[in-house]
């Protein structure tokens, strides 16, 4: 049992980080599934709202010094009004646009957000000042040999499967879960059943966008550095774990998420660390040549 | 912009541009002669370059987010040309052209049958995939380390080395580049493209191989664009990873969505006026505001979407007047 | 004379939804042949599998003689499952093999390990991709085959090398042998397999709608598919596409070939401007024009593909009765040019004027068949359809 230990456990740690990393993958890929369900649309912009998560959290923490976990859900509220003003302000409006008119204006916000954040906090990258965070953080919660596991990692674990779990209920059981299925099934049918479409709409964007900015404050928590173009990256990557589960599946989000962070973190370590970014752009344009339904999502079909 | 204009003055006005740019350099503007070439001959470079990017969104229809790895490519072609082999730009700038066509059929072909949203996406991860590339293969590209040492161009032995020499040499390239975008417009291949543009299923119906048609608007689009950084390459000396990030592409797909994607007129107007406007904002800005100006860029995209979708110069309006134009030939 | 059109009992699902059930019609050159039927019957749905659009699940489509629908046939669909089963067995023969050859000197075992079970894995998915048609699993194959065939020139170790089998003291090369000269071959035959046409018609490819348009059969749109924002001619001109050859080369050279082209095209797209009518208005955006002027456009631009057989999605739809007549006008001028008619319509004026033998739809069945006269007196139809229309339509 030991010798297995031993030869294993480089894996079983990337295996661990892997799994990390993919529940905070799978936080921003439902966001990003969620709104493409409703609107099909890909909110580009969706990973500056992760940075923006960051940077807020950060920017409460280490310069106006509010203790952590109260600036963790303070961080959370703000990100989900950020999501509704956007798709109020950049989205609505584009309703009945052309598809390529919307895919542009998301385009444009993320550009925007992302040099306003330039602007307002600098290139620099920040670091939460050991101080600010909680001791527990950087004690780990178990090892085996080589292998550990810090109760950091616990802690984003064990938020992103409560997401998921609350995520799941909601969508399934309870009345708004329901509308926001049947808006993205057909939305003018369920405006036609008295569903308010606006506002589902609105709710969708708040989760997805709560989501993603909890990320953001997950993952500028564990690689302590938070920098602007952060998101973008990031939300790639997510992106390519939504299309991976199957694009307007949350469940295939949650799934592709996990798989992408194992394939990252197994890639950069057996593979190439360099070329870290690119096992993401690489496995997203395999499942999109190959299997553009990815492996839950269904077909759309187009009226002829 | 409401003014019409006929057949006639719209020569008039053409050729008088013309003139202008012909005679720019020996205008009497004292010291500031070669800062203003050099503004214009970075905005027809960005023009070349959007003509370029006109193709695939503006007669095609679909969004092309990976246009500056073909950029990149073109550049690298160019300088690793220039520095191993000592070529002559003459023989660059189309072997630059045909990587990048290479490339455009290499990617455009297993993509181009993918909905608009994947393929954007696609070509948004094949430009990182470049720049990625391009910043790891020490071996081939000195990565970080930049490509520095490019000799200039020369013309029959004699070295360019001064502005308005530049000037003129882009604004050959940029001739060229027009009469081919003008002539394949006007064309059957043209047509062709507009058809899928407007509604992809009639076209097919109507006998037009969607992926042949696709990926040849890709190829010649990814073919200006290398022959965009293939001249970039030789004017700046100089390349590095870092001129070749997305936003790039972003910053090109904005000057065609503002002067009008799909008009030829309208994308080099956009580029006329965007490009000038950035040089105005690292006078007016402080330095650490300036590396956010794309901020501008990303509002101008959201705005133009939002309350001019069509462009300055919209791609309905070219249409009319060609209409015009014909109808005035065939006098009926 | 032989039929232009000849459809044997096609069939067409949408998952559980069965959208055509067994039709089979024939047109004749010069033949006017109407499809009625209600709402929903699956008339489009027809003319979208004639055309190319949709992929029939079942049935034949014969155009002009030449069959444009490839079919997996039972025996065809037999050597599939095979060509899978066999592919499976291999991959599992493989996986000892590749740990044997690599495991000894790995550092990272366990990985290794998981690695060639992942791998399985997959060849697994292939398979059961493989036996439902799926496009991606033939896609992959390819590259598993590559690799198939590199391993099995690899792996032609003399066999008293000194690898073994892992954990035993049996040579390698025992297994590997085999394994390799299997392998290699099939590698190679089911690669040639998947490029070559008969590949494509076994695994389910088919003639693509511009394909179908260059060999004579062009169609209009139920909701006009028109390209708005050109020129009424130049989609006329587009129309015409199948019949120009210019390329890049000809359209950047100018070539006085290319120039006489271009000439020709324009007069011959007035021509069909003329037919229909619409000459006037040549150089309106097309999205200028009245809904009937439309539909005529449509019509001239499926006319100028010169086409032997022509599919009309409800025409007449939204016209009045001086519009409907002349469109009756107009389908009869193009009978008179020889070419056979494909006609869905709602309109039973016009379908009853112009349809020299028509079909009825109902449910994706064909419930009858025969002249104006007998569907008007078909007592299935008028329960199924026509109901008090039957009495309005005046001969």
């Amino acid at each position: 049992m030991e010798n297995l230990l031993e030869y294993s456990s480089l894996f079983l740690q990337q295996l661990v980080n892997g799994i990390t990393l993919g529940g905070v993958y799978a936080l921003i890929a439902v966001g990003y599934t969620m709104v493409y369900g409703v609107i099909q649309l890909i909110n580009f912009a969706h990973g500056e709202i992760y940075m923006l998560g960051a940077f807020l959290a950060y920017t409460l923490v280490a310069i106006l010094g509010l203790p952590f976990f109260a600036a963790f859900v303070l961080t959370i509220l703000i990100c989900a009004c950020f999501g509704i003003i956007l798709d109020f302000v950049a989205y609505r409006p584009l309703r009945k646009a052309p598809r390529l008119a919307a895919l542009i204006t998301a385009i444009g916000m993320s550009i925007f957000l992302q040099n306003l954040a330039l602007m307002i906090w600098g290139s620099q990258i920040k670091s939460y000042p050991r101080e600010a965070l909680p001791d527990i953080f950087f004690k780990t919660a178990w090892s085996a040999g080589d292998v550990t596991l810090s109760w950091l990692q616990v802690f984003i674990l064990s938020i992103t499967v409560l997401c998921m779990a609350i995520l799941h209920l909601t969508i399934r059981r309870t009345r708004i879960g329901t509308a926001m299925r049947a808006v993205s099934q057909d939305k003018a049918t369920a405006a036609l059943m008295g569903i308010g479409v606006n506002r589902v709409i609105s709710f969708t964007f708040a989760i997805g966008s709560a989501m993603g900015g909890m990320a953001g404050i997950l993952v500028g928590l564990y690689y302590n550095a938070i920098f602007p173009t952060m998101g973008y990256i990031a939300g790639i990557k997510a992106f390519a774990a939504a299309v991976l589960g199957g694009i307007g599946s949350v469940p295939g989000a949650m799934l592709g998420g996990g798989v992408l962070g194992i394939a990252e973190v197994i890639g950069a370590g057996y593979i190439s660390s360099e070329y870290r970014d690119g096992i993401s752009y690489a496995v997203m344009i395999a499942v999109i040549l190959f299997k553009p339904s990815g492996l839950i999502g269904r077909q759309v079909r187009e009226k002829v | 912009m409401g003014f019409r204009l006929s057949g006639q003055n719209h020569r008039r006005l053409f050729l008088g541009l013309v003139l202008l740019a012909i005679l720019l350099p020996w205008l009497p503007l004292g010291a500031s002669t070669n800062y203003i070439l050099r503004i214009l001959t970075t905005a027809v470079l960005y023009m070349i370059l959007a003509l370029g990017l006109n193709i695939v969104p503006g007669f095609t229809g679909l969004l092309d987010l990976g246009y500056v790895g073909f950029y990149g490519i073109g550049a690298y072609t160019s300088g690793l040309l220039a520095i191993h082999f000592d070529l002559s730009l003459w023989l660059i700038l189309p072997l630059a052209a045909l990587n990048g066509a290479l490339w455009g059929i290499l990617l455009g072909a297993p993509t181009l049958r993918l909905t608009g949203d994947y393929f954007a996406i696609v070509t948004f991860g094949f430009s990182e995939l470049v720049v990625l590339v391009i910043r790891n293969e020490l071996w081939l590209t000195r990565g970080p380390m930049g490509l520095p040492g490019i000799s200039p161009p020369s013309i029959f032995g004699h070295l360019l080395t001064r502005d308005w020499e530049f000037f003129y040499l882009i604004l050959l390239l940029l001739l060229v580049v027009l009469v081919v975008v003008t002539r394949l417009q006007d064309s059957r291949i043209g047509r062709a493209w507009f058809a899928i543009r407007e509604n992809e299923i009639a076209a097919q119906c109507c006998g037009v191989n969607l992926i042949r048609y696709k990926v040849t608007a890709f190829a010649i689009s990814a073919s200006i664009g290398a022959m965009g950084g293939a001249f970039y390459a030789k004017w700046f000396k100089f390349i590095h990873p870092d001129m070749f990030k997305f936003w790039e592409s972003i910053l090109i797909l904005c000057l065609i969505v503002f002067g009008g994607m799909g008009s030829i007129a309208g994308t080099m107007l956009g580029a006329l006026i965007l490009i000038p406007l950035s040089e105005v904002l690292r006078a007016v800005l402080p330095q650490g505001l300036f590396s956010a100006r794309y901020l501008i860029y990303g509002l101008v995209l959201v705005l133009m979407m939002r309350w001019r979708p069509e462009g300055l110069i919209p791609f309905e309006r070219a249409q009319a007047r060609k209409a015009r134009v014909a109808k005035e030939r065939l006098k009926i | 004379m032989n039929p232009v059109l000849r459809v044997t009992r096609l069939s067409k699902s949408f998952g559980g939804l069965s959208a055509l059930r067994e039709i089979s019609l024939e047109a004749r050159p010069g033949q006017i042949v109407g499809i009625i039927g209600p709402n929903g019957a699956g008339k489009t749905t027809l003319f979208n599998c004639l055309a190319g659009l949709y992929h029939p699940t079942r049935g034949e489509i014969q155009f002009q003689g030449r069959a444009i629908l490839p079919q997996v046939s039972e025996a065809k669909a037999e050597h599939i499952q095979q060509c899978a089963r066999i592919f499976m067995v291999l991959g599992l023969i493989w996986l000892p093999l590749f740990w044997s050859f690599f495991l000894p000197d790995a550092p990272f075992k366990l990985e290794l390990m998981l690695l060639g079970l992942f791998i399985l894995a997959i060849r697994f998915l292939l398979v059961q991709g493989l036996m439902r048609f799926q496009i991606w699993a033939w896609s992959l194959m390819f590259v598993f085959l590559l690799s198939d065939l590199c391993f099995s020139i690899r792996w032609l170790t003399p066999p008293f090398s000194p690898v073994h089998l892992v954990g035993t003291h049996v040579p390698l090369g025992y297994f590997s042998w085999p394994w390799g000269l299997v392998a290699g071959p099939f590698s190679i035959y089911l690669m040639i397999q998947l490029w070559v046409r008969q590949g494509r018609q076994l695994y389910g490819f088919r003639l693509s709608p511009d394909a179908i348009c260059r060999l004579g059969m062009a169609r209009t749109f139920q909701n006009i598919r028109l390209f708005f924002n050109l020129s009424v001619l130049d989609n006329v001109k587009i129309g015409h596409h199948i019949q120009m050859r210019a390329g890049v080369p000809g359209a950047l050279l100018k070539t006085r070939a290319q120039r006489e082209e271009e000439t020709l095209t324009e007069k011959e797209a007035l021509e069909w401007l003329r037919f229909v009518g619409l000459e006037e208005r040549a150089f309106d955006p097309a999205g200028a024009l009245a809904y009937g002027e439309q539909r005529r456009l449509e019509i001239a631009r499926a006319l100028a593909s010169r086409p032997k057989l022509l599919l009309l999605d409800e025409p007449a739809a939204g016209m009045n009765a001086r519009e409907s007549s002349r469109l009756i006008q107009l389908v009869l001028k193009i009978r008179e040019k020889g070419i056979a008619v494909l006609i869905i319509e709602h309109d039973m004026r016009v379908m009853m004027n112009l349809a020299d033998h028509i079909y009825v739809l109902d449910y994706g069945r064909l419930i009858a068949e025969g002249t104006p006269d007998d569907i008007r007196s078909n007592s299935k139809v008028i329960e199924a359809y026509l109901g008090g229309g039957a009495a309005h339509a005046e001969a």
